[in-house]
């Protein structure tokens, strides 16, 4: 644990280092170069104590009383930033009883930006807590310029180390965001449904001509994906049915099986999951793209609403497309399940097709196919919802798409529950 | 009835996110043809202003007030503003053409040929009448924000919003630039709203400026740029207008 923590500082120093190659470059420009006496490189600091061949980190402590003098020697640079954090933690526990503290850096090796945050952190903790620190900069003045500029370019404020969260905040905090999250989704589908009325007195609003592109992609470009996944499920759903069926000599139900699963159930499900994954992430990331490019406030600024231009034909393409999608899987996955029974059962070509056919009703077939639209309505709302929620870069946009997808999937199982549900009571 | 002589007009706004407050007690006004700008450092909220400003946010306190629209975030129809935003904000999946046919498609009548030539003209007022079939991902960031610049004149609005217009501008571009920004201003009588930090441009073009500051919240200085930079003790002014350090650096003119 302990060197997770280390390697963690030594990452956060990295980070540090980062910004103050800018500042240490430009400090030369601003200050005058003289000012910077022996330094050597505007990032590391020779010292100017007795040389050593070897260097060694070290911070040897001289107490006495209340006061204690650190004196620092060896290497603080990024090098040995590892062994300079657990130097400096070591030092800062026995300095507990001390009151005046003051740093030495005439034995200092050399020193860089990390040393340099090491040591400036150090004394900013020391100074939170009370104790008067000084830097002995008569003996190495680069050394202690390098610590002063990160002690007064800091703007996080020093605060003791929290004690643990309470866990009943984390809970209160977990609700509140949960809250806050439907309170957004209501919010975005109540803007949806608003804006219905809209699209009808201006249909100039939509981007109708974005519409073919879109039923494009996710129509047409998907139709191999979801019809290879409704076959392989068909597939399954026969080896399935054989095996369990075939134990009480049932396998001509096997195509009654297939039919009532797929139609009413799977097929919709297993489309609409595959169309979430695909479509939806490809929804959510073009219009988080275009948030974080401001191409949606430009598209507000000049008149138009987001709803109306952007989320009505995306899920007008999906309504559209998911039942065919669905229509299709649904043939394939009686073809798998024909391909699987007869291949491992006496059942012949003819006598699937002909109890197939028999089990293919309108109940079946419409079961399945008037969940499509809902299901594809699901994803587009939830897809566009998520994109247009972006803030930031792109680190933001990929949170968002994979935030949409996981909740496209699971709004999609949810709605097919809730119509099985209503169905079985319905009796249909 | 006579116009305003302000254009805009903003009354304690103050804006933040949340319960989180960027800046308030915000007054000024923006009179009527001339070239104001937005001045502070890095994160003060100065493009967060102009997003109050041309209505794409609401304020938590206070009001802006826009002659002939009233509240922008109330406004809704044709767009009386044309906006350039930081990045461009051209729409990716159409040309710089489509880019500028889609306000005058939505908002006016003008079709064909007539809307053709009005695209050329204002793609050749930015130096980009060669790209008008060219996509924003095939041209340079510098000529997305000529191309922004163009849309945004496409409606020919009496009052424009640029936000950091010359950032990305090589100079002989920004210079050019400036010089519309003043012909669009002097001439056609438009008032242009600038965010910038570029303080060449700033002195060239500018009538009246705010200058906000992230420690204070709020505005520090109003007024002409060349004044408060030969006048203003106001170290923070002094030394944003004249381009100092606050430690006592270098000056690299400006």
């Amino acid at each position: 644990m302990y060197d997770f923590f280390a390697a963690f500082s030594v990452l956060e120093l990295v980070l540090f280092s980062s910004w103050y190659d800018f500042a240490a470059v430009r400090w030369p420009t601003l200050r005058g170069r003289r000012r910077l006496g022996a330094m050597k490189s505007p990032l590391i600091c020779e010292g100017t104590g007795e040389p050593t061949k070897v260097c060694a980190v070290a911070i040897r402590t001289n107490q006495e009383g209340d006061y204690a003098s650190l004196v620092v020697s060896g290497s603080f640079d990024l090098a040995h930033a590892k062994q300079v954090a657990q130097a400096v933690e070591k030092v800062e526990e026995g300095l507990s009883r001390c009151r005046s503290i003051d740093i030495d850096l005439v034995h200092l090796e050399r020193i860089d930006g990390t040393g340099a945050i090491l040591l400036a952190r150090l004394l900013d903790r020391l100074d939170v807590e009370g104790r008067n620190t000084r830097v002995a900069n008569n003996q190495n003045p680069e050394a202690a310029r390098l610590i002063a500029l990160y002690r007064e370019r800091r703007t996080e404020h020093m605060r003791p180390k929290p004690s643990g969260r309470n866990p009943a905040a984390r809970v209160g905090a977990f609700a509140s965001e949960m809250f806050g999250g439907g309170t957004v989704a209501l919010d975005f589908i109540g803007r949806c449904a608003a804006s219905l009325p809209k699209v009808i007195a201006s249909p100039k609003s939509v981007d109708w001509r974005s519409l073919p592109r879109l039923i494009q992609e996710i129509g047409a470009d998907a139709l191999l994906v979801t019809s290879a996944a409704n076959l392989l499920v068909g597939v399954i759903i026969g080896f399935l049915g054989v095996s369990q069926l075939g134990r009480f000599g049932a396998v001509a139900f096997v195509p009654e099986l297939v039919v009532v699963a797929h139609f009413r159930e799977l097929g919709p499900l297993v489309t609409a999951i595959v169309v979430a994954g695909r479509s939806g992430a490809g929804l959510a990331s073009e219009i988080a793209t275009m948030k974080v490019t401001e191409e949606i406030d430009a598209l507000r600024s000049l008149g138009f609403d987001p709803v109306r231009w952007l989320v009505v034909p995306r899920c007008l393409a999906l309504v559209v497309t998911v039942p065919l999608l669905t229509w299709v899987g649904d043939l394939l996955a009686l073809v798998g399940g024909l391909a699987a029974t007869t291949a491992i059962t006496n059942m012949t070509f003819h006598a699937y097709l002909q109890a197939t056919l028999d089990d293919v009703t309108a109940s079946n077939l419409f079961a399945g196919l008037i969940k499509s639209p809902f299901l594809a309505l699901a994803i587009g709302l939830v897809a566009s919802g998520q994109g247009l929620l972006t803030h930031g870069g792109a680190a933001a946009v990929g949170d968002r798409t994979t935030t949409a997808v996981v909740q496209a999937i699971f709004c999609v199982i949810v709605i097919s529950a809730v119509f099985t549900f209503f169905f079985a009571l319905i009796g249909v | 009835m006579p116009r305003s002589k302000h254009h805009i007009i903003v009354e304690e706004l103050r804006i933040g996110w949340g319960t989180k407050v960027l800046i308030e007690h915000v007054t000024f006004n923006v009179e009527r043809g001339t070239v104001f700008t937005i001045l502070g450092g890095s994160g003060c909220g100065k493009s967060t202003l102009l997003r109050y400003l041309i209505g794409l946010e609401k304020p938590q306190a206070g009001r802006i007030n826009i002659a002939e629209v009233g509240e922008p975030h109330h406004y809704e129809g044709m767009p009386p503003f044309g906006v350039l935003f930081q990045s461009g904000g051209l729409f990716s999946s159409m040309t710089l053409a489509e880019n500028l046919a889609l306000p005058l498609a939505a908002w006016t009548p003008i079709r064909g040929q007539t809307m053709r030539k009005l695209i050329q003209a204002k793609l050749d007022l930015v130096g980009l009448g060669s790209f008008a079939d060219h996509l924003p991902g095939e041209i340079s960031g510098g000529m997305k924000k000529r191309a922004g610049i163009a849309r945004a004149l496409m409606l020919d609005a009496n009052l424009l919003f640029f936000d950091e217009p010359s950032a990305g501008l090589d100079p002989i571009s920004a210079v050019e630039l400036d010089q519309l920004i003043l012909t669009l201003s002097q001439d056609l009588g438009i008032t242009v709203v600038i965010v910038t930090h570029e303080l060449s441009s700033i002195f060239l073009v500018a009538d009246d400026c705010i200058l906000l500051d992230k420690q204070t919240r709020g505005i520090v200085a109003q007024g002409d740029p060349r004044k408060l930079r030969d006048e203003s003790r106001i170290p923070f002014v002094h030394n944003f207008l004249t381009r100092s350090s606050p430690n006592g650096g270098a000056n690299h003119g400006g």
